[in-house]
This record gives C-alpha cells, structure tokens and sequence, in this order.
C-alpha cells in the first residue's frame, strides 16, 4: 500500500467516523467534557480511576471523560509545578499535597470553591460531615480560615506497623518482662497504648545480630526493634520531628497567628529542642541505614517489609505492600496500633502527629462546563457509598458518616486505628514559602540526625532562618 | 573560495540592504536588549524571536549574494543554536537583573541585587561557598579517577586479542546506562542491610559496613559511582588515539632498544594527549553539572551539596527563577575561566613541545 | 570493499591477519577486568528476573542457577519473566485487572526523540562542518569557538530560560521542541567531530572533480559523502548514548504523550504506595539498554576508527 492511499483512506475514515459520531451516536442535547487531572501514580488514586471508569455517570447527562495524568512521586511536585508556572493550563484538577496550598493559591492556579459549596447543599453536607483536621489540612488557605481551596481526596496519618509473630512470642515475652519489668506490647489494644518510653525499650530490646536467637529461631539476618522516618529528601523527618514537638508542648512557626507570631523563641524553645532531642536518641535503635539521612518513608518500609525490624512509624498509605504476599516477606504477621505518642502527666498519651494525604483542587482556568461536571465528580466522590467503597479497597475517608460505620475497622487492619488518630492531626505550614522552610528545615534535621550538630543549634538555625524569611515576606511582624 | 571573484561588493553599514547582515546584527541586538527589559516576557519573545529571523535572513540574503556557501551551509546550525542555546542563555543572563519568581505574576528589576545577595548575604553566601567547594571536590575527584581508570582501561585493550570485541561492549555498557537506575542501585550497593558491599565485607568478618555516614564515605560512594560510569567515554577517546599509532613507530624503537617509559612519552604520548585534553576538558564541564547521582545518593546530606543540585532546588522547587539565573551564571564564569585556562595552557604546552 | 576474513576472524575467535599482537592470556586477563567492570550492570540484569521478594535477600541471591551444585542454594533465585510483562502492562491496584502502562509509547518516544534528535544533528552539523572546512568565512575560528562553548556550558545553565522559552512559545510537551533542543545539544558535537573528518580528506580529487565541472552539491554528495561514512557512524552513536539517558530536561518538558522511557522509569521508584520495585526498575533498565546496546555493539568499529580518524592530526 502506497502512503498516498494510506493517507487518503485515512483521512476518508476519519471523516466518516467524525460524522458518525456527529450524527448518530451523540444524543443533541448531552455533551463530551473531559476533565484533565494531575496525580500522583499510587493505589490510592488507581482505586479512583477506576471505580470513576465503572461507575461515574454524570447527572448532567453529558459524557465526562477523566483524563489522568498519572506521574510517579518522586517528580509529581516537580511536574506539577512546571505544569501550573509554565502557564500552559493543561490541567482542571490535581491531587495536591496539602502544603502546596499556599504557593497556588498565590499564584492564582487553584480555584477558590467556597461560592459552589454554599450553592450546593450536597456538597455543603458533605463538607460538614468531614473531621476538622482533615478539612483544615486538605482545605483551607490561609490555614483554618473559612476559605476552601480543596476537597479530601486520600487523607492520611501516621500509624504503627508491628511485627505480631516476634512481639507476642513467649520467649520474648518473658524476657522483656525480666528486664524492664513490663509487658512487651502484643494484642493491638497493647500497641494502641504504647508509648515513646515503650517504643525505646522495645528499641533496645530487639537488637539482634545475624545468629542470636529472635523469637525461638536463631535471626537469618541482624534485627532491630524499631524504625521511623529519618530522611533527609522532601518532609521525610519533619513529618515525625513536629509530632515530638506538638507533643512536647512546643510549637511550629504558626501561621494562624501571623503576622504576631514568632518563630524564633518559638520553632528553638526548649520544649522543642527537649522534642528534637528525644527524637534523634531513638535513631541509635534503629537500622544503620538510618545514620546515613535517607532513611525515608520507604526505606523504613522496605526494612519492615523484609522482616528487618520489628516496629515501623508510616504512613497508612503504604500499608497496602505490606499485606501483599508479593511485596511483603511478612504480609501475614502483621498487627497495627495507633503511633506512639508522650505520656502525660494524668498517664494519658499525648499523640500529636502530622497529617498526610492529599486534597483534589479545581484550577482557575476551567470552563464554568468543566468546573460543574469537576464539581459533580466530587460530590459523586464524597457521598457514602462511594467512600466506604473506597475504604473498602484500601482508600480511607475523612467523613465522619463514612469511618464510624462500625464496618470500617474490618476492611483493613489498621482501619481501627483512623478515627483516633484523626483527633489528634494538625498540619504545618500552608503558606506560599512552604519549600522554602521545609528545606532549609529538612538540611538541618539532618545535620542532626547524621550526628553533625545538636538539637539545640539545630533548632536555633532553623529558627533563625525561619524568622529571617518570614519577616522578609512579611509573614512575621517586625 | 573558487567563485568570489564575481560577487558583489558588501553594502555600507549603513546603507539599508536586505544583505546588510551587519547592520542587522546592531539593530537585532539593541531592538532584542530593550524589548526584553521594556515589553512583558512574552511580547519581548516574539520581539527578539523576529530579530533573530532577521538577522538570519539577512546573512542567507549576503551569503546567497556574494557566493559563499560556507554561510549558507552553516546557516542552519546556527540558527538552531542560537535559538535553544544562545538565546536562553542571554534572556537568563537578562532575567538574573530582575526580582521575578515564575509563580508570582509581578517582575521589577533590581540590577546586581541578586548578585550582591548571593555573594555578600551571610545566609547564602555560606552556602554558596559551600556548595561551590564541594562541586570542585567532585570536579577533581571524579574527573581524576575517570581519567585514570580510562586510560589503563583504554590501554588493556588497546593490543588487537582474541574476543576483545565482545569485551570491549561490556566495558562500555555503564555509560548507556539511565542515571536514575545507575543511582538507585548504587545505593541498594551501599546500602548497610541489604546492599552487596557491607555483605561483602561482613562475610570476611568484619562488621556491618555504612559506606554513606561519613562525609569521606559519601564523596567516596558518589564518585566511584560516578567514575565507574564515565570512564568508559574516556577510555573510547584514548583508546582511538593509542590505535592510531603507526606500528613502524614501535618497531623502530625496538631496534634502538629504547625503554618503555621513554617510548610512552616520545611514541605514544604525542598521539593521545589531544584526545586526553578533550576528555579532560568534557568531562570536567560535565562533572561541573553533577547533581543527579549526588540527589539519589545522599539528597545532598553529608554535605554532598554540589552547586548545580542547589539550583534545581531554587529555580525549580522554589520557583526563585532570578536568583536560579544569577546563581548560574556564577556558576558559568565559574566554568569559562577555567575552560579557558585549561584551553590555554593546552596551547602553550603544544606550542612548545 | 570485499572483506577476505574468513568469519571466524570477523568474530574475533582468530586473529586478523597482520594486527595480532596478543594472545588468549591477554583475553583471560582482559575478561577478568571486563567481568569486574561489568558487574554492576550484570547484577541489574539479573535483578530483572527476580521477585520484588527475593531481590533484597540477605544473603544475596546472585545466580538463576547452581552451575551443577558449584553454588549453593541459598545464593540461588528462580528466575522469572514476570517483570518485562510487567513493564508493559500491570494491575495498578491489588487485585485488580491489569491494564496497559503506557510503556510501550515511552519507547517509541524515547527512541524516535533520541534517533531524530541525532539524525537532525547529524545532517545539519556535518552541513556546517562541510562548511567551516571548505569556505574560509569570516571570524571562522570565533564561531567554532562559540558553538565549542554552547557544548561546554552546563545544561543547567539553560534550563529556566528553555522552560520559559517553551512555556511562551507552546512547545512544551510536543515533539519538535525536545527534538529541536537535544539536537542544539548534539549540535557542537557533531560540528566538531564532522569537521576534523573533513579537514583530513585530501583536496585534490575535490578539485578535480570541479574542474571536471561539477556542481559544489555533487562535489559533496559523490565525493566527499562518501569518504566519512564511517565518521558519520562514530558520530551518530556518541550523540544516542548522551541523547538516549538524558533525564532533567525529558521531566520538565515532555507532556503525556511525548514522555521518554528514563522519565517514566521512576514508577518504579518511590512509586504505587512502595518503595523501589526493584525488579520492575531492573526490567526497564535492562529492555532500554538493549536498542543502544546493539547500535554500538555493531558500529563499534566504526567508533574507533572514526575517533581515530577525526581527531588526531598527522
């Protein structure tokens, strides 16, 4: 066939269909939206596409098309980013993290949503159905004022992996009495009633080399006790450091209290580097991995994954390879607690932690078309039915109606840990200098966490950095 | 060369002709200065873009005129440099004199100030400092290790041998390599559970190894990555030069008995040191851009940080598009005194010998 | 030219007549080295036929097999083909169908990005090299100086102006824009090597040829042409290895559909709610490597005869 006639013939049936589908197929009055849409390429936005391909039917009639643009995690805020300065608006909505909010917003990409909440009472139920934290973290800008930017999408925290088969053995159960005289954590009630104290004792419990007995066998491979996020890449300490230091009763730079709050004074106050201190003495417990900085949120997976290490601090939203037999060496010896958290003085624990997850966002530039059909696709989203199958798939909820049902727990193991987590999740910054502090933050933490600086100085540089930038940006009054 | 007899005489400078590539030139440059300071970055876009066409047009007109066909061939390679090479160089060097941030609509110029900032501000001028010793750490370590391992590579293999085909690609296969899988696995290498190197050791009895918690470790894990992948482009550069010598050269030297090292210095040394000067040169501009395998392997923790990974952070992440700018061209004067020293003594060096 | 080797001296098992000058100890030596060099890339290759469950394995898995009971079976993984069919289409949620990954594009992309790239380098650079050898232009050295240095610069150096370039001008995320700057980057390249072939290419049969009367075109085409064939090959294979890996500037400026295979690579890191997917990654790895593996296994030849020829001057 020559390409002449290729081309022609070609160009004949595309004509034929074009008028095909002009004439017979479309009905005249529904019309073809498509929404395009930037995510990050993971399970929870997989379990999305496609429950949206099976099931979302648009009640306006017309065909709306989810066009997503699935980009691996390690480049998603790079792309994204590239995506929404370059001015190209190829994007109607994105799944975004929370702290990008600020830098969006500024720069006039997301869509400010509060006028097509209150105009729709669907969606204006399902907004009040959903726990505060999550909506504060996922929503609003600037932080926890009344003005919505996002809808949650996959909200996330921070729970406890453990290892059941080694914690409940007996013979390590009765040595662990004999030596801190109290009951090594075992059933999940146990775990959910651990504290930082326990962690640590558990910490130095379990470190086991090649050849020593763990759990009636001799180890096939050195063991630890415990592990958390400790890298030096993106938020991979900040994460845990700010829930030591919430919990220590110290304070991030607080954006709700700009311009009067400070942050030197208070990111270094002493109950932070008391926080920060605490912090960088368990990593000695941990995996050697983690005095090299880039013990990240994987890697400690990953050593939990393969049996390395007997209790792991990480997001929900990695839980999922842990049960799989494909990915996990201990997919069928796992339980899951509540994350640690400073016991108080009255004996309760005190768990500040930092949420995860993400919130969808609706950009500036969609049609009033794109932006009712994105709008319908959220409330679709964010009714019952469609969230508890979600959870049901391994997705969670932050919706009150939807997490309270008392199926939720048995969906997965560490869904029995969600609602009491959520009480306890704040969020740091939102505004537009996000990476700015998190950076500079994240170099510091790791000079300490490599054993280059104290808490101390480290704190008092990040304030120090913190307090010059923000006064700069006027975030912070002189 | 055989046909300019024939061609018209040049036009005036300032005689307005379609062949007026000169004139051109000056009205181009002064039009693309003020619209890039004056107009909106896209209106100056197109301003400039149409200078350039102009410009173009008019050496095609004077090269077609007068008959020469060098112009005319190389035209087009020039167009597309200047176009994706030349032309964003000069709109950063121009955009490194403003206060713009490319998330932000607002641009004001501001002269020097991102220049004085980065080299006086005692926040960031620490950090450039810094940034600027490790990458010629980099730049000296990994240029020095590929130039070696290159070149005793390249002479392992420079006598014809059985198979050494089929040997030669293995040797050449890391530097086709992605960098990303390059730097993953590297760091599963030097990882102290899992990774080969501290099993390696242990099994030989020693302890469990952490190649990365040191700062010494890091450079040392960074650069062996880095050279194991590079050395091979060294290699092929000297390898071509150590063929290339005439065998009568070495058969000659065997009648007069002359030693080994005399005949490397007197035969051979002659024949590779260009191509050992141009590998010494590409490598250490590439060396320069090092931040990849410096971001897989350490995120730039124990004080790994190299300058070019600085400024992906600042233009890209934090979108400090100017102040990205004027770090770069720091970074660039940086480069193009020391190509030119390089170059330099290069020069002096074949002139004398 | 008819080749008289016989085939087992055009695969290296015998020597050449006339360039022999070392013998199999030499090779057992040369493959030691070669071995040891090539491990690294071998263990990402053999990684590729491994479960997600036994890469990491402590101690390592190293072979698919126990070569007759030499190793033990500890050191021994089952291999399997999981991880290629993988690459190309997966179930992104557990349990879920698997569907496609788009990776069949990715390398279409990468290698008609990375081919055309460096065929339009090719073709305008050694028309510009023709140029500089031939014509003595004007301040000849100065422009061959300023395109060495576009080479020389940093791609960092352009990279928040390409983006704001591509940005105004619409190129970003379509073909011609990528094309059209990794061809400005194999340009210098590809100027430099194709002039120093052309500079060695004796004169006199061009002049010939011209007083004969032929067009300079044909002067060109039928004469000179033909004389850096090999020079062409050398220079064709030096820009695919650098075009071919090239990340930072894939990331920022390809789109959906014009993404290369080193971008979308990182799916299997950090990637669906897991770390590195080792034997994914491995698998990518390894099927990418193979189109460049090829070209410069067979026109390897070519490289250092064409290095060779190029750049030293006699």
């Amino acid at each position: 066939m020559s390409w002449q006639y290729k081309l022609t013939s070609f160009a004949g049936a595309a004509a034929v269909a074009t008028m095909m589908s002009g004439t017979f197929l479309t009905p005249a009055t529904a019309e073809e939206i498509v929404l395009k849409m930037a995510v990050p390429d993971w399970p929870p936005t997989r379990i999305m596409k496609d429950m949206f391909d099976k099931q979302y039917k648009a009640p306006s009639g017309n065909t709306v098309k989810l066009d997503i643009d699935f980009i691996p995690w390690p480049d998603y805020y790079t792309r994204l980013n590239a995506s929404l300065t370059s001015g190209e608006q190829k994007y109607n909505m994105a799944v975004s993290d929370s702290q990008w909010l600020g830098a969006f917003v500024e720069g006039g990409y997301y869509k400010k949503l509060n006028e097509f909440i209150d105009a729709d009472p669907g969606l204006k139920a399902a907004m009040d159905d959903m726990h505060p934290a999550p909506l504060n973290a996922y929503a609003t800008y600037p932080h926890k004022t009344q003005n919505y930017y996002g809808f949650p999408q996959f909200p996330d925290v921070l729970v406890t992996f453990a290892r059941k088969d080694i914690l409940c053995n007996e013979e390590e159960q009765k040595n662990f009495q004999a030596k801190f005289s109290k009951k090594l954590p075992c059933a999940p009630e146990e775990l959910d009633d651990m504290d930082w104290e326990m962690f640590e004792n558990i910490g130095q419990f379990f470190q086991r080399k090649k050849g020593e007995n763990l759990a009636g066998k001799p180890a096939d491979d050195d063991f630890y006790g415990i592990a958390y996020q400790a890298g030096k890449g993106y938020d991979f300490s900040s994460m845990q450091i700010n829930g030591f230091i919430w919990q220590y009763g110290g304070n991030t730079w607080d954006e709700t209290q700009a311009p009067k709050g400070q942050a030197e004074g208070v990111v270094n106050s002493p109950e932070a580097v008391k926080a920060l201190d605490h912090y960088l003495k368990l990593i000695q417990y941990m995996p050697p991995v983690a005095k090299t900085g880039t013990m990240d949120i994987f890697k400690s997976d990953e050593l939990f994954r393969e049996g390395k290490v007997a209790l792991n601090i990480d997001w929900i939203g990695l839980g999922e390879a842990s049960l799989n037999p494909e990915t996990s060496k201990v997919s069928d010896k796992i339980a899951f607690g509540l994350m640690p958290g400073l016991r108080g003085a009255d004996g309760k624990i005190i768990r500040w932690s930092n949420i995860g997850g993400q919130p969808f966002v609706l950009m500036t530039w969609n049609t009033d078309a794109q932006t009712k059909e994105a709008l319908d696709f959220v409330k679709w989203w964010l009714s019952k039915p469609v969230q508890t199958e979600y959870a049901s798939k391994g997705g969670q909820s932050a919706m009150k109606s939807v997490y309270s049902d008392p199926a939720y727990v048995t969906f997965r193991p560490w869904n029995r840990a969600w609602a009491p987590s959520l009480d306890w999740q704040k969020d740091v910054w939102h505004v537009p200098q996000f990476f700015e502090l998190l950076t500079q933050q994240q170099d510091q933490f790791d000079l300490a966490i490599t054993g280059k600086q104290d808490g101390k100085t480290t704190l008092d540089n990040v304030a120090k950095f913190q307090q010059n930038l923000l006064s700069e940006a006027g975030l912070i009054a002189p | 060369m055989t046909s300019v007899a024939l061609s018209p005489p040049a036009p005036d400078f300032k005689t307005i002709a379609p062949d007026n590539w000169k004139l051109a030139i000056a009205v181009g440059l002064v039009v693309s200065v003020l619209a890039t300071l004056i107009l909106p970055a896209n209106a100056a876009f197109w301003v400039v873009g149409a200078m350039a066409a102009m410009v173009a047009a008019s050496f095609v007109v004077n090269a077609y005129r007068r008959h020469y066909y060098g112009g005319l061939l190389v035209s087009p390679a020039i167009a597309v440099l200047f176009v994706m090479n030349i032309f964003p160089l000069l709109w950063s060097l121009g955009l490194s004199f403003f206060a713009y941030q490319s998330n932000q609509q607002t641009i004001r110029f501001v002269g020097l100030r991102n220049y004085q900032q980065l080299l006086t501000n005692d926040l960031k001028a620490p950090e450039l400092w810094a940034n600027l010793t490790n990458t010629a750490l980099f730049v000296v370590l990994t240029v020095t290790a590929q130039m070696i391992v290159g070149f005793l590579l390249a002479v392992l293999f420079a006598k014809q041998f059985p198979l050494r085909k089929y040997l030669l690609i293995l040797v050449l296969t890391p530097m086709m390599l992605s960098v990303v899988a390059v730097g993953v696995f590297f760091s599963y290498y030097y990882d102290p559970t899992f990774g080969l190197l501290s099993q390696v050791i242990k099994a030989w009895g020693g302890e469990q190894f952490i190649l990365m918690s040191s700062k010494t470790g890091a450079v040392a894990g960074i650069v062996f990555a880095d050279a194991w992948m590079w050395s091979p482009f060294v290699m092929l550069l000297v390898l071509a030069g150590l063929v290339s010598v005439p065998k009568y050269l070495y058969e000659a030297a065997a009648i007069d008995r002359v030693s080994g090292w005399r005949r490397f210095w007197t035969i051979t040394f002659p024949y590779i040191r260009g191509l050992l000067m141009l590998a010494l040169l590409f490598r250490t501009i590439e060396a320069f851009k090092m931040a990849d395998l410096v971001i897989l392997l350490t995120k730039g923790g124990n004080d790994t940080m190299t300058i070019s990974y600085h400024v992906i952070r600042i233009a890209n992440e934090q979108n400090k598009t100017s102040e990205g700018a004027a770090l770069s061209y720091l970074l660039l004067f940086v480069v193009i005194v020391l190509t030119n020293l390089y170059l330099y003594i290069a020069n002096r060096r074949s002139q004398g010998a | 030219m008819a080749d008289t080797r016989s085939i087992w001296e055009k695969l290296g098992f015998r020597k050449a007549s006339g360039v022999g000058e070392a013998g199999w100890g030499h090779t057992l030596f040369a493959a030691i080295i070669s071995l040891i060099y090539f491990l690294p890339v071998l263990i990402i290759i053999l990684t590729s036929f491994k479960l997600q469950t036994e890469a990491l394995a402590v101690p390592p898995k190293l072979l698919p097999t126990t070569l007759f009971g030499l190793i033990p079976e500890q050191y021994v993984f089952s291999p399997t083909l999981e991880n290629f069919t993988s690459v190309f289409s997966r179930a992104y949620v557990a349990g879920g169908a698997a569907e496609s990954t788009g990776f069949d594009r990715f390398f279409f992309n990468s290698i008609f990005i990375a081919s055309t790239s460096v065929l339009l380098a090719l073709v305008i650079g050694t028309l510009a090299a023709y140029g500089f050898s031939r014509y003595a232009l004007k301040g000849n050295d100065t422009y061959l100086f300023i395109i060495l240095t576009t080479r020389m610069l940093p791609a960092i150096v352009v990279i928040i102006p390409v983006i704001l370039m591509f940005r105004i001008s619409g190129l970003s995320g379509s073909y011609l824009g990528i094309i059209l700057l990794y061809t400005a980057f194999n340009l210098p390249f590809t100027i430099w090597m194709m002039k120093s072939f052309f500079d060695e290419l004796s004169p006199d049969v061009e002049d010939a040829a011209r007083l004969d009367g032929s067009s300079e075109i044909k002067v060109f085409r039928k004469i000179c042409l033909p004389q850096v064939l090999a020079g062409l090959a050398a220079t064709f294979v030096f820009g695919l290895i650098l075009t071919w890996n090239e990340f930072l500037f894939a990331l920022l400026l390809t789109g959906v559909d014009t993404r290369t295979v080193p971008v979308a690579m990182n799916q299997a890191v950090g990637g669906g709610g897991i770390g590195v997917l080792w034997g994914l990654l491995a698998a990518i790895e390894t099927l990418f490597l193979i189109p460049v593996f090829l070209v410069t296994f067979f026109l390897q030849d070519h490289l250092l005869r064409g290095v060779t020829f190029g750049t030293v001057k006699r």
